[in-house]
């Protein structure tokens, strides 16, 4: 159980984090989604004590974490897959940090075995590539088998079976009863592992809500048909409250018409169809939504408006 | 992964480990495993060694005439420092490796971004540099201390076959100098620790430690007005001058005890400077 309370934290002038209030809770995967800059990383850190918050208090288990007397067995974090010396092996980097909470060759062993590095094990972690370091980031938060997981970004850098291979260690980890946190500015990726997302957006937490209310948040549900006989279609669907357009030739988005209905009225009128299908918005999409404003950088592109 | 580690994670993903509270001698364990674990660490401790002995063993046959200085007229120069200063002319070089080792064992884990991880693990922090100085005295300080009696030993038999002055162990101050000399290398590490985890940065650390620390007094004293010579003999080199009878750069010194005070009070000064910041600063 993660609490954060009234959480505020600047640096100099600038507010990373501004009065932010939520619970993680044990048993889901927890989704944090932001864009660049929102404050995610801030956050983490100073639930981990790397940071100290300007105002407010993050506490884990009921306490804050310094005060913790078995820290690893706690609260296993990733914050940055680089947290590591370059001069040292992956076993070295284990066994050091193993020490702490008195683990040793065993337990090293079996962490490196289980993140996939048990054949680079004797190697410089300087010369892992992204996806490895990232394994071994994995390993160092898992290492004390904690109550508690937070990872900040944990597929970057993988490649689709290390994907695959986080996104079920984390449902796991859920679904044993830990505390799972996950950032993410990807919004495709939490939409498969997160059961909950906490949204933030230049400090503020924005949205606070399991994954299916996120996606009803946003309005856009459509239907995809796929038909030569698109025209005919087109004219037996029409009515208030429906909104047909076309991209292409022969495909239509409906939106106003349930895709059972839509495969009824083409079979009364013998239409043939190619495809007939339900698009639920993507998290992508609500995401975009709901943090139009609150991007920190935007691109150039989506200054159009605002160019002379 | 390959299907039998799936499976085999898919029972019980992190295995059954238990962990144990984290104690102060446990944090000391994982600095001690990050020592051991760096190659520099074993060339550097063999380096040391073999700057002090063979240095010292070097300046004692150049002082004894067994081997003669390129164009130079046979004992020379050595001759004036002394058979103690001479035998020990390798400790002014291993002070400055034993600093630079100081500085990055302080300032390593802040430039990789290691520190996160270690103060993940041990978010009290404090522990971690207690662990990070006691590791470092730990490896650092026997092989100095051997290497300074050693060469002490096998430097007076080079200089007395050579027929040139001696002094003996059990003679006034020569222990004390021996020893204060390894002292000196030591402690020097541990302010170069103590700045180097106050900076964070590897390259200004040791400019700091090597600049201000060794050579910046070294320089006041020879160029200031003897009137400042009440201020500068507090310096920490200065100090410890006083107790490693190195104090060929004339300039008032304390006695040996008041030295070796002043010199520790650096020291706790420094890791006090420390600990502060490392509780306080965000990591």
């Amino acid at each position: 159980m993660i609490e954060v309370q009234d959480l505020t934290k600047q640096y100099g002038d600038v507010t990373a984090v501004d009065g932010i209030t939520f619970t993680v809770r044990p048993g889901i995967v927890t989704g944090f989604l932001g864009p660049n800059g929102a404050g995610k990383s801030t956050t983490m850190r100073t639930i981990l004590g790397l940071d100290r918050p300007t105002s407010g208090t993050a506490t884990v288990n009921g306490r804050p974490f310094r005060d913790s007397r078995t820290p690893l067995t706690e609260l296993g974090a990733m914050l940055e897959a680089k947290a590591v010396d370059k001069g040292r092996s992956a076993r070295n980097h284990l066994l050091a940090v193993g020490a702490t909470i008195g683990v040793g060759r065993t337990r090293v062993d079996e962490i490196l075995d289980m993140v996939g590095l048990a054949d680079v094990a004797k190697k410089n972690a300087g010369g892992f590539s992204l996806g490895m370091g990232q394994r071994l980031g994995i390993a160092t938060a898992l290492i004390g088998n904690p109550g508690v997981v937070m990872l900040d970004e944990p597929v970057n850098g993988l490649d689709p079976d290390g994907i695959l291979w986080i996104r079920n260690l984390l449902k796991q980890l859920a679904a044993e009863g830990r505390t799972v946190f996950v950032s993410s500015h990807l919004m495709s990726e939490m939409e498969l592992t997160a059961e909950h997302l906490i949204v933030i957006g230049r400090g503020r937490i924005l949205a606070d809500v399991s994954m299916e209310g996120f996606i009803a948040m946003s309005s856009q549900h459509k239907v995809i048909v796929v038909s030569p006989d698109a025209g005919r279609l087109r004219e037996l669907l029409d009515g208030p409250d429906v909104t047909i357009t076309s991209t292409e030739p022969f495909r239509l988005e409906i939106d106003g018409i349930e895709s059972p209905r839509v495969g009824e009225v083409a079979a009364a009128n013998g239409l043939v169809l190619h495809q007939l299908s339900d698009i639920a918005p993507s998290l992508e999409e609500a995401f975009m939504e709901l943090t139009a404003d609150s991007v920190t950088f935007h691109g150039s592109v989506s200054h159009e408006g605002t160019a002379a | 992964m390959s299907a039998t580690e799936s499976t085999a994670t898919a029972q019980n993903p992190l295995g059954s480990v238990v962990g144990h509270p984290t104690t102060m001698l446990r944090v000391l364990n994982s600095e001690w495993v990050k020592t051991r674990t760096l190659r520099s660490t074993w060339i550097t401790l063999a380096s040391i060694l073999l700057v002090i002995v063979a240095l010292g063993v070097i300046s004692a046959m150049v002082a004894s005439g067994d081997i003669s200085p390129q164009g130079g007229p046979g004992p020379g120069r050595a001759r004036s420092l002394g058979p103690l200063a001479t035998v020990l002319s390798g400790a002014n070089l291993a002070v400055l490796i034993v600093a630079v080792m100081g500085s990055i064992a302080g300032a390593r884990e802040f430039s990789t971004g290691m520190i996160r991880t270690t103060f993940s693990a041990v978010p009290k922090r404090l522990p971690v540099l207690w662990g990070k100085l006691i590791a470092f005295t730990a490896v650092y300080a026997p092989v100095v201390v051997i290497g300074v009696i050693a060469v002490f030993f096998l430097g007076m038999r080079v200089l007395d076959a050579g027929g040139a002055a001696t002094v003996n162990w059990s003679d006034d101050g020569v222990a004390r100098s021996v020893l204060g000399t390894a002292y000196y290398i030591v402690g020097l590490g541990l302010i170069g620790l103590a700045i180097g985890v106050l900076l964070r940065s590897t390259a200004a650390s040791i400019g700091v430690v090597i600049g201000a620390v060794i050579f910046l007094p070294a320089l006041a004293t020879a160029l200031l007005p003897s009137s400042w010579d009440e201020v500068l003999k507090y310096l920490p080199s200065n100090a410890a001058n006083a107790f490693t009878g190195n104090g060929q750069l004339g300039g008032a010194l304390l006695t040996p005890g008041i030295g070796f005070a002043v010199f520790t009070a650096w020291i706790v000064l420094a890791i006090v400077g420390a600990a502060v910041v490392v509780v306080r600063r965000d990591a």
